[in-house]
């Protein structure tokens, strides 16, 4: 089938995508400045050692990292490990299994970001529909609050949100994943704790989502209101529910298109979300892993987030071909 | 018999400041089984006519007046709302444009249904499914358009699946707005074809066709109504009006066009002097007289109203028959 060849060739253009990234991964990270071993080091002799041992827990460590190997074996090696499905040890954390550190911080990150996107798209795009078509003082206050909010940087909103819903009217907690002298368990208290800490930085993630989506697609519906086809449509009576459902299927194809634009951005702006409220989620372990120059680390959850991000896109492709005949049919070379 | 009459149709679009009137107390008169053409330059009130015809106004604009008698139902144009019902099966719309009156994402049959679906009473999908198809078949097209979506069907089939559809509930009167304006002329000549065929085979009873494009006008229609300033200004059959225009503006028009026929060789051009009326001011007089040659006191003091001789009528004091004899002319 023609649509099945087009998406195996979209698959072949991420797998190029992926290998391309695969290297900037090992190598960016790389060239950081200073030696993720110094700061090792300092931290576990503390200041009174030896140069002489310091020396020889420096080699030691260097030895065990691989990292007195050639960069281009270090990256043969790295490859040939990700192939395998191992991600190598912790540097900072060592001997900690990347994998295990990963394992435990995506279920935070998966639980935070895709209620945000799904609901974010959702409502936004519905706000924004039925500010078109009402028009009036309904959609300039949808219009000015989306605008606000689509064009503030995440981090910003989520400091905002923070000092009002925390620190000045303390109704959330301030930062973390759960309360101090609580453990990660399965449990109704452990829950609500873990739900209280959950919901601001979801609310900073869903309301920057919801903004942009509803200026798309206020003006994409303002934009189809005054299509030719819903002229004629109004010319045989046509109920108005029919009518807006007719609105929101066009417009609603290009929003697809933006969704998978702005998967990207979002990930990135949900980790920032993630450091400012100090959730243990991706976006921390990251931001820890950089500072450390923890290079398994860096390499694991950018790999990571780039497969979600191709794994959206693809998604997003799959998507736009059963939603649109007109890139169905240009698929199949109907056209 | 006449299929529809409208009678003193005034509209106007009103803005914070002004009033503009679109329409002036336009008449008009569409016999069944003919084509009505009506023409006039930019801003005459044209399209706003065919608005308020198809009973689907814009909704900056107010009809402040007329009535439209069509089949024995007398509707009170001012008040359009409470007439909603009536769009589709009495009168309908041939859009502008066949490219985007069809929505994108729709199959035909999809879009068919919806139509049927908005008249009075229940069908079901096989039924509209049926008639629709018996329509298409009608205007040549295979049933297997039900199933497509409108960027699968060559220009062609389009405009026909618009008219297709247009007629789908057996509208009494076809409105046509400019259907012909974003065609090249090759399309153009089948959509003239296809105009004729609707009225010919009594898919309509009756077309208001409406565009400035006075050539093909003159070959396709059978009555010309000529539009100045929100007013029906001359309507008569079409021989006569492009042979014998009686009124200033009519003639002024149909100099400023070339014909395409034998004798058309060697012809000289005239423009129409002046600038098109402004809608906000309404004078007293006749609105053409100021960039009318033939002017005179009179014109400019007191609107002639329009006045039938035999098939023809004309809104003019210098064609008033009581004093044709009179001016000696």
């Amino acid at each position: 089938m023609a649509f099945l060849r087009h998406l195996l060739r979209k698959l072949g253009w991420y797998a190029a995508a992926f290998a391309a990234a695969l290297g900037l991964n090992f190598f960016l990270p790389r060239m950081l400045p200073g030696n993720p071993v110094d700061t090792l080091v300092a931290a576990s002799l503390g200041r009174g050692a030896s140069s002489e041992s310091k020396q020889r827990v420096y080699e030691t460590y260097i030895h065990e990292f691989g990292l007195d190997q050639g960069l281009w074996e270090q990256f043969a090696t790295y490859v040939g490990n990700v192939m395998r499905g191992d991600f190598g040890t912790s540097f900072s954390r060592y001997p900690a299994d990347v994998s295990t550190m990963v394992a435990d911080t995506l279920p935070w990150t998966i639980l935070l970001q895709v209620p945000a996107v799904a609901l974010g798209w959702i409502i936004g795009n519905l706000i924004g529909a039925v500010a078109a078509y009402r028009r009036g003082g309904f959609d300039r206050g949808v219009y000015l609050t989306s605008l606000f909010l689509s064009a503030a940087p995440y981090y910003c909103l989520a400091v905002l949100l923070l000092y009002g819903l925390a620190v000045a009217l303390p109704l959330f907690p301030t930062g973390g994943g759960w309360s101090f002298g609580m453990r990660p368990e399965w449990s109704a208290a452990f829950a609500a704790d873990a739900l209280s800490h959950w919901f601001l930085p979801f609310l900073s993630l869903l309301l920057v989502f919801i903004g942009g989506q509803a200026i798309g697609m206020r003006s994409m519906a303002v934009y189809e209101i005054d299509a030719d086809y819903v002229g004629f449509a109004r010319s045989f009576d046509l109920p108005d529910r029919k009518i807006v459902a007719y609105i929101f299927r066009n417009g609603m194809l290009p929003q697809i298109t933006g969704l998978a634009l702005a998967i990207g951005t979002l990930v990135a702006g949900a980790l920032l979300t993630e450091i400012v409220f100090s959730y243990p989620g991706i976006g921390t372990l990251l931001y820890d892993a950089i500072l450390n120059k923890d290079y398994p680390v860096i390499q694991a959850v950018t790999l990571l987030v780039l497969i979600a991000v191709l794994a959206a896109n693809f998604f997003v492709d799959v998507l736009y071909g059963l939603i649109d005949p007109r890139i169905r049919a240009a698929e199949k070379g109907e056209r | 018999m006449t299929l529809a009459t409208i009678r003193d149709l005034r509209a106007h679009y009103a803005t914070a400041e002004r009033r503009y009137h679109a329409l002036d107390g336009a008449e008009l008169a569409v016999e069944p089984g003919r084509i009505l053409g009506i023409v006039g330059e930019s801003g005459c009130g044209k399209s706003t006519l065919a608005s308020v015809l198809s009973l689907n106004p814009k909704p900056a604009l107010r009809v402040d007046s007329g009535t439209m008698s069509i089949a024995g139902t007398e509707i009170d144009l001012a008040d359009i709302e409470s007439h909603r019902s009536l769009r589709g099966g009495t009168v309908a719309l041939l859009p502008q444009g066949a490219l985007g009156a069809l929505n994108p994402t729709r199959r035909i049959g999809a879009a068919a249904h919806d139509i049927l679906a908005a008249g009075p009473g229940r069908i079901k999908r096989s039924a509209s499914a049926a008639r629709t198809a018996a329509r298409l078949e009608e205007l040549d097209l295979p049933p297997r358009v039900l199933d497509a979506y409108p960027h699968q069907l060559s220009g062609g089939m389009r405009q026909r699946v618009v008219a297709a559809l247009a007629t789908l509930r057996d509208p009494r009167l076809l409105v046509a707005d400019e259907p012909s304006s974003a065609l090249d002329v090759s399309s153009q000549r089948l959509l003239m074809n296809l105009l004729r065929r609707l009225v010919d085979e009594e898919l309509v009873e009756g077309i208001v066709l409406i565009t400035h494009d006075v050539a093909l006008l003159s070959e396709l229609a059978d009555r010309i109504a000529v539009m100045y300033a929100g007013r029906v200004v001359e309507q008569a059959p079409a021989r006569t009006l492009v042979e014998r225009p009686r009124h200033p503006y009519s003639k002024a028009l149909f100099a400023s066009v070339l014909v395409p026929e034998p004798g058309t060789r060697e012809r000289r051009l005239d423009g129409i002097p002046g600038s098109p009326p402004d809608l906000r001011a309404r004078e007293p007089g006749c609105a053409f007289a100021p960039r009318c040659a033939e002017a005179t006191e009179q014109c400019r003091a007191r609107r002639p109203a329009l006045i039938e001789t035999g098939p023809a009528a004309a809104a003019c004091w210098l064609r008033d028959p009581a004093k044709e004899p009179a001016d000696a002319r």
